[in-house]
């Protein structure tokens, strides 16, 4: 067994290089014209939906614009207020809190259900599809179906624990409460999503190892720590990195079940920019916190992909 | 989990102008957007569209519906985007800013060109869409608060309805009407209020429910009725940490936590709880303070003759309330401000007017009609002078202000804490106007 750093298989288009240079020159250029004109639209997508929004963002958070008239320059004031401003402060707290509650759970219930469903189990395809179903619906609808569930005096989660004598909390009204409630909802409503590229991860892993383990007489937790986890490595890093971006800018679900309240204990960075944005019509100010909240993921992604460089493949040609 | 998607929108709103516009239609007709939100008023909506389109027919009105809550970011972002709907629902809390930063069409020298008579609507009623000696908007309809009840529930508690329109209440010990709200108010096992078996953990009917985005039909009502007029004075600044404000405000709390005869905050909240006739309609609450807007709203949820209307209670200082009202206004940018006015003018005439009074709509803007809406809800045997009396007395108009935003987000953000008995009524207060003043 030895570990190598990942080879890219030849291209189609290096090999016709290398049979005839002359002809291949021109055939090469046109292959690029295809190719580009094929990336075009996407391209263009990406250039007018993403990065022309963030230049106008990252340029806005210099100004002062209330949406209905012209913006006014001036300069780094929005930056400036941000150090004052206890509510967006505390914003990017309940943003942490919130992915600290949020990513730990969701992998690890993930990666606990992939392994479940990796084994041989009957119905093993039906718990799949089961597992996945709350990620492909719509988030707002979700989130509208679970403002019910919890909610302290009509709720079903209430009613039901009244049958055993327990009195339940007011879920969405109370401070403590509020953010565990919308991150366990997040986390049941994502972890089945996150489950496939585990499931995935875990498939792509040669059965020769578990097999050689097996042989060498390794218990399954030896297995697992030896063997499963090392190489879902890069499964790991995608997940990571997708997830706790996406967490970083949870709106719906906040918005739908408690619109940043109580006293804006589950106002996130991500909803602290809507409410600055269009309840209070800041656009400026608002924009000036995206960057911010751009810089804090940016960071964190960076930091991720650092952790994670070391990549590990096991070869056997 | 969405992309920054606010900050897109915003951007989108500036970087893209150029597609937003949309050029006239190939004909020669014309299609206009019209925006609103109360989903009550929809009916007639429709209906005076199909009569404006009989003299009108190539002027096509296309509705445009967004709940309250998102009506308002919904319409500022699609000014930043200059796309914003052709005519749309004002509302006087959004006018002043709306006026100030020109993104409504002055409606001034259509008014004098077709020669219009402003005296056909109430005179404060039409001066409020004034703003700087320039008009904006028609007087849509007028609103108030009243006292809504099921009378199966009175019934059911041996209250004679002849007496709701009598009930007084006082910070002290909450009078006639916190008791009435008390009879009101009955357990699983049919025990209300103030009976000492009442169990107020299982409470299956409450006396009251009360909620709303801004006040005007939760903490409004009590602070009016004890003599607070939530400003120093129109166009000025909030003044809700005086003390009348602040005893009304704990009184509200007081129906919630001390006397427990209110919907739980826990429920009523906003603004993600449901509205005071959500409860009433479905048999959780026996009573509101509701608006006049939200009449065909019981209509359709209840049977006639198990609901009426009365005249609000009376505090320390009288039964008033806040009244309010709408109108149409034209966006600046509109490409069809001619045939934008010619919609405008008809839905503020009195024959369009006439069309939704006699649905049962709204009060009509028009005074002459007011009549004919009375006359239609007394042939659906409910009673409406209540919202009448209540527009008159020590009533007070909407609070007028360049920080209503700040004013309502902080608000709602404080006094929700009150309400679940989790911050006291003078700190909110406080704390509210200082945010309010502050801009």
């Amino acid at each position: 067994m030895r570990t190598l750093p990942v080879a890219e298989p030849r291209s189609e288009t290096e090999t016709a290089r290398r049979a005839a240079p002359r002809a291949g020159r021109r055939r090469n250029l046109r292959t690029a014209v295809e190719a580009y004109g094929m990336l075009a639209p996407s391209l263009i997508g990406f250039a007018v939906f993403l990065i022309a929004p963030i230049v106008v963002v990252v340029v806005l958070s210099f100004f002062d614009w209330n949406l209905l008239s012209d913006p006014e320059f001036i300069g780094l004031e929005n930056y400036r207020e941000l150090a004052g401003d206890e509510r967006a402060l505390r914003s990017i707290g309940n943003t942490f809190y919130y992915v600290l509650l949020n990513i730990p759970a969701q992998t690890v219930l993930a990666l606990l259900l992939a392994l479940a469903l990796n084994a041989k189990i009957k119905a093993r395809n039906t718990f799949r599809v089961l597992y996945v179903l709350p990620w492909m619906a719509m988030p707002v609808a979700l989130g509208v179906i679970w403002r019910w569930v919890f909610d302290p005096a009509y709720g079903a989660l209430n009613r039901f624990l009244d049958l055993f004598g327990i009195d339940g909390a007011a879920w969405l009204t109370s401070s403590a409460w509020a953010m565990p409630v919308i991150a366990s909802v997040n986390v049941w409503q994502y972890t089945g999503y996150t489950m496939l590229f585990f499931l995935a991860g875990l498939q792509a892993i040669p059965a020769q190892l578990y097999e050689a383990a097996d042989v060498d007489g390794a218990s399954p937790v030896h297995r697992f720590f030896a063997i499963t986890l090392p190489l879902l490595r890069p499964a790991m890093l995608f997940v990571l990195i997708t997830s706790v971006i996406g967490s970083f800018q949870v709106f719906d679900t906040i918005h739908v079940m408690t619109a940043g309240g109580p006293a804006g204990s589950t106002a996130t960075l991500n909803y602290q920019i809507y409410l600055e944005s269009f309840t209070q019509r800041n656009a400026g100010y608002a924009s000036m916190l995206a960057v911010i909240l751009f810089a804090i993921i940016a960071l964190i992604t960076l930091t991720q992909a650092a952790l994670f460089r070391k990549r590990t493949v096991y070869d056997f040609s | 989990m969405n992309k920054t998607r606010t900050a897109a929108l915003a951007s989108l709103a500036l970087a893209l102008p150029a597609l937003a516009a949309c050029g006239g239609d190939d004909d020669g007709a014309v299609t206009l957007r019209y925006a609103f939100w109360d989903d009550n008023q929809r009916p007639a909506l429709e209906a005076m569209i199909a009569a404006f389109n009989e003299d009108h027919p190539d002027i096509e009105i296309e509705l445009e519906q967004n709940p309250w809550d998102d009506y308002w970011p919904g319409l500022d972002s699609r000014f930043a985007a200059e796309d914003a709907p052709d005519v749309f629902w004002n509302h006087v809390s959004r006018f002043p800013t709306y006026a100030d930063n020109g993104v409504l069409l002055p409606l001034t020298d259509y008014i004098e060109e077709d020669g219009l008579d402003p005296s056909v609507y109430p005179e404060n009623l039409y001066d409020s869409w004034r703003f700087e000696d320039d008009q904006y908007g028609l007087p849509k309809d007028w609103d108030s608060i009243a006292l809504v009840y099921r009378i199966d529930a009175l019934e059911a508690a041996g209250i004679d309805p002849a007496t709701v329109g009598d009930l007084e209440w006082n910070p002290v010990d909450g009078g006639t009407y916190v008791e009435f709200l008390q009879k009101l108010t009955i357990d699983a096992n049919g025990n209300n209020a103030l009976s000492p078996d009442f169990d107020p953990e299982n409470v299956v009917q409450y006396g009251t429910a009360m909620a709303s985005s801004t006040g005007q039909t939760d903490w409004w009502n009590y602070a009016v009725q004890n003599g607070c007029s939530l400003q120093t004075e129109p166009w000025g600044d909030y003044a809700i940490d005086a003390p009348e404000c602040v005893e009304a405000i704990q009184f509200t709390a007081d129906l919630y936590n001390k006397w427990g005869v209110a919907v739980p905050a826990e429920s009523t909240n906003q603004p993600n709880g449901g509205v005071p006739g959500d409860y009433v309609v479905a048999g959780q609450a026996a009573t509101a303070l509701d608006g006049s807007w939200m009449l065909s709203f019981y209509r359709d949820g209840l049977e006639p003759g198990t609901w009426a209307v009365a005249d609000n209670p009376s505090g320390p200082v009288g039964s008033g309330t806040v009244i309010n009202g709408l109108s149409n206004a034209v966006y600046a940018g509109t490409d069809h401000p001619d045939e934008a006015w010619e919609f405008v003018k008809f839905l503020g005439s009195e024959e369009a007017q006439a069309i939704a009074t006699g649905m049962g709509s709204v009060w009509p803007g028009v005074s002459s009609l007011n009549q004919d809406f009375a006359d239609y809800w007394a042939g659906e045997g409910i009673d409406v002078t209540g919202f009448q009396t209540a527009a008159e007395g020590t009533t007070i108009g909407y609070p007028l202000s360049m920080n209503d935003a700040a004013f309502g987000t902080a608000a709602l953000d404080e006094f929700n804490q009150v309400w679940l008995g989790q911050k006291d009524a003078q700190e909110a207060a406080e704390a509210v106007v200082e945010l309010a003043n502050a801009e």
